[in-house]
């Protein structure tokens, strides 16, 4: 991973911190994680816990970037939020995986897409 | 939290009811489908998914569990569809549950939330038949469902209704068929006799076969309407009675072949199953062993063209149903039996060119081919085909001659009296047809008078009958003499039956 998309990643990351804030959404985590995972963002949204996989592209990439999250990526994103929950002795509680894309234009300008209820576990 | 829904499973022509339990809990999200599903049953909650979201409901969050019980059969096909979603409805509260109490629900959802109609739905409906339940069907399978009668069927076009009409918000009224007009006309095939040129003693032999339920089996050259003679069977024999077409319907039902041919099958059925139909595909099979065409020719017409071009297998096979009347599959999974009453006729060429006995044309075919030809049929098969004869090229001033015989209406009229003979003549021994006498049988019904006896002695010394064609003989000429309205069997009756012995003759 070059500089330039590590950057892109941590920029977009920090975005993604805003708009959910700006959402009401209430962050409890950031880079969480596991033996075997990880997740970018956990936040609070009312009665959910909400686990937030970013996704930042310097262009408007085709097809959709839930589609861009994979099985290995899945599995990862499962194993962190389980131990999350086990850590923190969260029992009884809603639960949910969103994506949100990151779109940053040449110019600086960025759009934010949120897919909620993005995937479950199977 | 945790809701159960009443739904059926079909296994081979019975039903049994079976509970979907949908139970949520707050975790990560996902759900898993338990009880033996299949991958049609697996695949369900992608279905359920869309067609939640798309009827305006919301997906519920948590962890589903759904269990179809009894755990231990295996259930398949796609028909819980409808029930996983109204459970995941109810569950997460977003309908309310008034008129459910026991309701039996079964429907493939689309993804837009509409109903499709599935298999086996008749045959659910009899399971529940006389219990007064209400069932929820898809609205293509409701004619099917309310041919049983006491039961409270509701037609079910889409999730939302279904959800609406539990809730009480709509009312749907209970959906009715009329039996009777089902059956006041007459079962429309479209073909009849009249339209057959010539061959009169074919239609005659035909006629025989209908009203006694003999198999038949026909040899003539190419193009002398063998074929045509066979279709036309169907609209000679007796309608179907109300419990025969329900026991022929249900067949289809789980077969899923009903599809376009209404709710209620009256007419008889006709098979003609390709020469290169497996072994399986002719008795039935599978891992869950479903009807083959034996089955699928229930009650009607099982017509086998190109008779010795069939796998020797697969010809093999036919003795036992034509023997008993049905057959039972036994997988590992589980036995069953499916009826398979059915009426065989066979059609064939006399030799691999078909120019054999033809006065027009020369065979070319070597004594060994034609002898290879004819061994495809083995002894025990051809036992069990009491009319055998030829069909011969008709003549060219038949061909350019306009069709005119009988027509199907006044042949089954004469056919439907003389196997009301037969019933009456069998009545409690559980034979209802001629055909299907049994030795005992043969030897109280089937008395000769005097000058019968002498053709029937002079026929097996000239014509080299064997016992086993003896019995054929008297049994064919019961049917003839049935016909006929004779209580006794008379000289011109057996002489007729005799001419359907012609493989005996040629000693073929």
């Amino acid at each position: 991973m070059g500089l330039e998309s590590y950057q892109l990643g941590v920029k977009g990351e920090e975005a993604a911190e805003k708009y959910l804030q700006q959402q009401g959404y209430q962050i409890l985590e950031k880079n969480f994680h596991s033996q075997q995972g990880e997740v970018d963002i956990i936040a609070r949204d009312r009665d959910f816990i909400v686990f937030v996989e970013v996704k930042s592209y310097s262009y408007r990439s085709y097809g959709s970037p839930v589609g861009a999250v994979r099985k290995a990526k899945k599995q990862s994103l499962i194993h962190a939020a389980q131990t999350y929950l086990f850590k923190n002795k969260i029992q009884n509680t809603y639960c949910r995986f969103d994506v949100i894309a990151i779109f940053t234009k040449y110019n600086g300008q960025r759009i934010i897409e949120h897919y909620r209820d993005a995937f479950y576990v199977s | 939290m945790l809701v159960k829904i009443k739904s059926a499973a079909v296994l081979g022509l019975e039903a049994y009811e079976i509970e979907v339990e949908v139970d949520a809990c707050k975790r990560l999200p996902g759900q898993s489908i338990v009880g033996l599903p299949d991958a049609a049953v697996k695949e369900s909650r992608d279905r359920v998914r869309a067609a939640i979201e798309n009827s305006g409901f919301q997906f519920p969050p948590g962890y589903f569990t759904i269990n179809l019980a009894p755990a231990d059969t295996k259930k398949e096909g796609p028909l819980y569809d409808l029930p996983i979603a109204l459970g995941m409805l109810l569950v997460s509260d977003q309908i309310s549950n008034k008129k459910m109490n026991g309701s039996v629900v079964l429907g493939e959802l689309s993804l837009d939330g509409s109903v499709r109609p599935v298999n086996g739905v008749l045959s659910i409906a009899l399971s529940l038949s006389g219990s007064k339940r209400r069932i929820l069907v898809p609205r293509e399978n409701a004619d099917e469902a309310a041919l049983v009668k006491n039961i409270q069927v509701i037609p079910i076009s889409s999730l939302k209704e279904a959800a609406d009409y539990l809730a009480g918000k709509i009312k749907i009224g209970l959906h009715k068929v009329d039996l009777k007009a089902l059956f006041q006309t007459d079962p429309e095939y479209g073909i009849d006799f009249v339209d057959v040129k010539g061959q009169g003693h074919v239609k005659r032999a035909l006629e025989i076969a209908a009203a006694g339920s003999h198999n038949l089996l026909m040899v003539g050259p190419p193009g002398s309407g063998k074929t045509m003679l066979a279709r036309r069977i169907p609209s000679i024999l007796p309608t179907l009675s109300l419990d025969e077409a329900l026991e022929v319907t249900k067949l289809y039902s789980v077969t899923g072949q009903l599809n376009g041919k209404g709710s209620l099958i009256t007419a008889r059925p006709f098979r003609s199953p390709h020469h290169t139909t497996s072994d399986i595909g002719i008795i039935g099979g599978g891992r869950i062993p479903r009807p083959g065409e034996v089955s699928l020719a229930h009650l009607g017409v099982l017509f086998l063209d190109e008779f010795p071009e069939f796998e020797r297998n697969v010809l093999e096979v036919l003795r036992q149903p034509l023997e008993d009347g049905k057959v039972t599959i036994s997988r590992a999974h589980s036995s069953l039996t499916y009826p398979a009453q059915f009426m065989l006729i066979a059609a064939m060429n006399p030799c691999p060119c078909g120019r054999l006995y033809d006065a027009l044309q020369a065979c070319t075919c070597t004594p060994l081919q034609i002898q290879r030809y004819w061994k495809k049929l083995s002894e025990p098969l051809l036992d069990r085909i009491d009319i055998q004869l030829e069909v011969p090229r008709l003549k060219p001033e038949e061909i350019s001659a306009m069709p005119a015989g009988e027509s199907s209406s006044g042949i089954r009229n004469r056919i439907i009296a003389a196997r009301k003979r037969q019933m009456e003549r069998f009545s409690g021994s559980g034979v209802f047809c001629n055909a299907r006498m049994r030795p005992k049988q043969i030897k109280e019904f089937c008395e000769l008078d005097r000058e019968a006896e002498n053709v029937l002695k002079s026929a097996i010394v000239h014509l080299k009958l064997s016992a086993r064609a003896y019995d054929k003989v008297l049994k064919v000429s019961r049917t003839i003499a049935d016909l006929e309205g004779e209580a006794t069997i008379q000289a011109k009756h057996v002489a007729e039956a005799t001419q359907y012995r012609s493989l005996d003759r040629k000693g073929g």
